[in-house]
């Protein structure tokens, strides 16, 4: 999606110059915020509350929703469009028909030196004051997951001991460095932080969470959940509705690409400072020792270049599966999916099947993960 | 872990065959009895690696190296294995080379 | 690197790690437990009835060289009392299919089962390389898709057998279920990765023993018993192995060697999530699918793989849905409900020329031959997704962009 380089009106208000370019149509900045900032807004709308005939309009409790930031692109521009979204609603009416959160977590270990945090949350705070922000490290998600102590013990083998004497902090450092494979390693840190903040809006009364994902990230998160045999977890892994956790999970961005988020944010001043740039796909890294969830993000920006239909086709089609709630299997103690095999799926391959032996608090794809124990 | 004064090493012959349709990326032929040299210029023992550089410079006569070699290695799909064992068990590309060793290549991407 | 001991019997040499669980094991050992492992995909499926009569769809490659061997070993080490025979097609292509026949031929021999061979010359009155001297080398395969997907059951048929097993393995499973997913067909998301699929035109029962054994373990099994197999590239279709999906899967192998079964596994469950109403006609109606998905041994392209031209045309379909989509929204107002599901159904007839089944009026094969016949290369038909015309240089194009090019 170049920017058009000549003189042209923008396609919607016919004022401005063209300067951005997408699905074969030409905007000014304004008027391309506004092309995708409806995309979200129509997302959003099941939020606003419907007035019923014949019952007197009592004020309904104003939803509480949770937006997790990771400073990237993606989130960052999400927040900017239902700010705007919400401070049209307030000029309109009044009010609002929702209520955001934001919650930065913080990757307690691996992170590049070179990024302040500090700097970034106070970006966000500034260019946000409305809006309550708070930051844990992804440590403190053994205050969140009471039974985290039984899980990594079970998950790590006899190979790991917890120390319960050290922090928490050190605790999960310990946890993590079991785990030895890149993909197994991103598969855990998902789950974790996905645990966490599920654990932090419950506590703060969310129901509901905004994912930031485009159909980018969709797609390769659909592809790479297939590979790592959790298919059917992508019913609410990628997709609207409830998580086993008992609070809903949205993906408001899901008919956006990632190429117009970022074009988004090249017109977007007012996040300049909020976004950590993503980390360049690099060129030297050898294939094999890629996470799957590397690899399916590279294979769908790379292929999405030149077939961005057929990737964005990959969640919606992921989203027309049936869901899996209220479902009688036993739910994975870590990351939430079914433990038995989707009712209907009576001989194909299972737990049982595949780990002969293993007790199995875990699913499929939490059981491929565990660190592998052979003599 | 061999004395450099030693002086020259004895070369080191192989056989290396093609399978499962890689045959056709080396004059049609499966077996190639080649000999490799004892230690390399940098003093090491010539392994998998140098093996496979060598197979393209020197043994393969299709110009498509990709349907072979990729990232410096051999082309995902494509079994190795050493003395009927499978590469993994032999240390991948590391294996180094042993006089009278048979190096299989086997493609699984050909269909029938 | 000391040598490693069978993780199995501990005391011979092992040869073998396993993709599935990373186990260590000797050439004997290997080879029992791949013969069991099948044994129990049979038994646990209930594939086969006592003194069934069983036709192998034979090519002479390594899947179905492979199928042929396990079956007669586990026909007569478990008494399963079946009655097999190797079904071949002969496409009619010179210095390729007439090499692996010989393949097949030797294999009729070594395995003592009788081989019925139909040649496309004889079924249609048109060989593979007659239809390519009239369309040329551009989207014949499409010919020899549609070709063989009856062939296989018009030689059952001809044999009086109802059942025909294909030598499909996990990673055609794992590679359909991507495709799948990319091309967002749910119908066959659905019954891509079950192991039998009935065809209600010629109550020809297809299934796949293999379904869970990975191809590395197949090629390597077919190398340890030393098992005559013939491997080659279609002159007509050079590098249709070179399937993007497919590359993609061989990635993930390298990443994590269990990951096509995982696929596999996730594709089980995605199976049974797809809404009822989208998938086809529904299980306890017999005819409800058309194997036409279900070509086997044919070349790379057909068995259960994908040529990159795939992606470029479903990605000009989904365009112009877009585009459409799109000049909607200009219009009206955003509302909720917008974004319909949107769910393909398929209806299901026979052909009116052939009989055979068919979701049009008259089915692809006879309306390819009619267009050969009146000598006009390519009739106005729709050949929906497999039509490459014009694809190959985005093919080719597509091949570079691959991820695993540095």
């Amino acid at each position: 999606m170049p920017a058009i380089e000549m003189d042209a009106p923008c396609m919607e208000c016919n004022e401005a110059n063209a300067i951005l370019n997408t699905r074969n149509r030409s905007f000014c900045g304004p008027c391309y915020q506004r092309f995708l900032a409806y995309k979200v807004w129509r997302r959003m709308d099941h939020y606003r509350p419907r007035p019923q005939k014949n019952v007197k309009p009592t004020k309904p409790a104003q939803p509480q929703l949770l937006l997790p930031l990771s400073l990237g692109v993606s989130s960052s521009v999400l927040l900017h469009i239902l700010d705007t979204g919400l401070k049209r609603q307030l000029a309109k009416s009044g009010r609002t028909s929702y209520a955001i959160h934001i919650l930065v977590v913080e990757p307690s270990t691996e992170l590049p030196m070179s990024v302040s945090y500090d700097t970034h949350v106070d970006a966000v705070r500034e260019a946000f004051p409305t809006y309550s922000v708070t930051r844990i490290p992804l440590h403190r998600v053994f205050e969140y997951v009471p039974d985290m102590t039984d899980i990594m013990a079970e998950y790590a083998g006899p190979q790991f001991t917890d120390d319960a004497s050290q922090s928490n902090e050190e605790r999960l450092a310990a946890f993590r460095s079991v785990v030895s494979t890149a993909t197994s390693k991103s598969d855990l840190d998902t789950v974790l932080f996905t645990r966490l903040i599920v654990g932090y809006a419950k506590q703060a009364g969310c129901e509901s969470i905004l994912w930031g994902d485009t159909d980018t990230s969709l797609a390769a998160k659909t592809l790479a959940g297939a590979a790592k045999g959790r298919g059917a977890s992508l019913t609410w892994q990628v997709s609207d509705g409830m998580s086993p956790w008992g609070i809903k999970f949205d993906f408001p961005c899901r008919d956006i690409s990632k190429p117009e988020l970022s074009q988004y944010e090249s017109v977007c001043p007012e996040i300049s400072a909020v976004v950590i740039p993503d980390a360049p796909l690099s060129d030297n890294i050898l294939t094999k020792n890629l996470s799957i969830d590397e690899l399916m993000l590279r294979y769908v920006t790379t292929q999405g270049e030149k077939y961005p239909g057929v990737m964005a086709n990959v969640s919606r089609t992921a989203h027309k599966l049936e869901t899996t709630s209220g479902s009688p299997s036993a739910l994975c103690s870590l990351c939430g999916g079914m433990i038995e095999n989707v009712k209907g799926n009576e001989t194909g391959l299972t737990v049982a099947s595949q780990f002969a032996g293993k007790g199995s608090q875990f699913c499929y794809g939490c059981m491929r993960s565990r660190p592998e124990i052979i003599s | 872990m061999t004395d450099p004064t030693s002086g020259s090493v004895a070369p080191i012959p192989i056989t290396v065959e093609f399978t499962g349709g890689l045959e056709i990326l080396f004059s049609n032929e499966r077996k190639h009895k080649i000999t490799v040299p004892g230690r390399l210029d940098d003093g090491s023992q010539p392994n998998i690696s140098y093996l496979l550089r060598y197979l393209v410079d020197n043994l393969m006569k299709d110009q498509r190296k990709e349907l072979f070699i990729m990232e410096d290695n051999v082309r995902p799909g494509i079994l190795v294995l050493i003395n009927d064992a499978d590469w993994e068990l032999e240390g991948e590309e590391a294996y180094e080379l042993q006089p009278g060793d048979n190096i299989v290549f086997v493609s699984t991407l050909h269909g029938g | 690197m000391p040598p490693s001991t069978c993780y199995n019997c501990k005391a011979a040499r092992a040869v073998i790690i396993r993709p599935k669980n990373r186990h260590k094991l000797c050439r004997e050992c290997f080879i029992q437990i791949f013969e069991l492992e099948v044994h129990e995909t049979i038994t646990s499926a209930n594939l086969f009835f006592r003194g069934e009569r069983i036709a192998i769809g034979a090519s002479g490659g390594k899947d179905s060289t492979v199928l042929a061997a396990v079956l007669k070993t586990l026909n007569e080490r478990y008494d399963y009392g079946l009655d097999l025979s190797l079904l071949s097609i002969d496409e009619g292509i010179r210095g390729y299919r007439d090499d692996s026949l010989e393949t097949v031929k030797r294999n009729a021999v070594q395995y003592e089962m009788p081989l019925e061979i139909v040649g496309y010359g004889e079924l249609y009155g048109w060989t593979m390389d007659q239809v390519v001297e009239q369309v040329g080398k551009k989207g014949n395969c499409t010919y020899c898709g549609v070709f063989r997907r009856q062939a296989l059951d018009r030689g059952a048929a001809r044999l009086g057998i109802n059942h025909v097993v294909t030598g499909h393995n996990a990673d055609d499973v794992a590679e359909t279920v991507m495709m799948n997913l990319l091309r967002g067909d749910l119908p066959r998301l659905s019954r891509g990765t079950s192991i039998v699929t009935e065809s209600g035109a010629s109550d020809i029962k297809r299934s796949k023993p293999l379904k869970y054994a990975y191809e590395k373990e197949i090629v390597l099994y077919a190398h340890h018993r030393q098992l005559d197999y013939f491997s080659t590239e279609c002159i007509y279709s050079p590098e249709a192995f070179r399937g993007s999906a497919r590359t993609l899967i061989k990635d993930l192998e390298k990443i994590r060697p269990s990951s096509i079964l995982d696929i596999v596994k996730s594709g089980e469950d995605m199976a049974a999530l797809v809404p009822s109403q989208v998938r086809g006609a529904g299980k306890s109606c017999k005819s409800s699918a058309p194997a036409d998905d279900e070509a086997a041994g044919g070349c790379g392209s057909q068995n259960g793989r994908t040529s990159g031209g795939e992606m470029a045309a479903m990605e000009n379909q989904l365009a112009a849905n877009d585009t459409a989509e799109s000049r909607e929204t200009e219009i009206r107002i955003p509302r909720k409900g917008l974004e319909a599901k949107k769910i393909k159904t398929q209806t299901l007839q026979y052909c009116e020329q052939c009989g055979y089944i068919s979701s049009q009026r008259i089915c692809k094969a006879c309306t390819l031959l009619d267009g050969l016949n009146r000598n006009r290369p390519k009739a106005a038909i729709e050949i929906s997704l497999e039509d490459e015309e014009g694809s190959s240089t985005l093919a080719r194009q597509m091949e570079r962009t691959q991820l695993t090019n540095s």
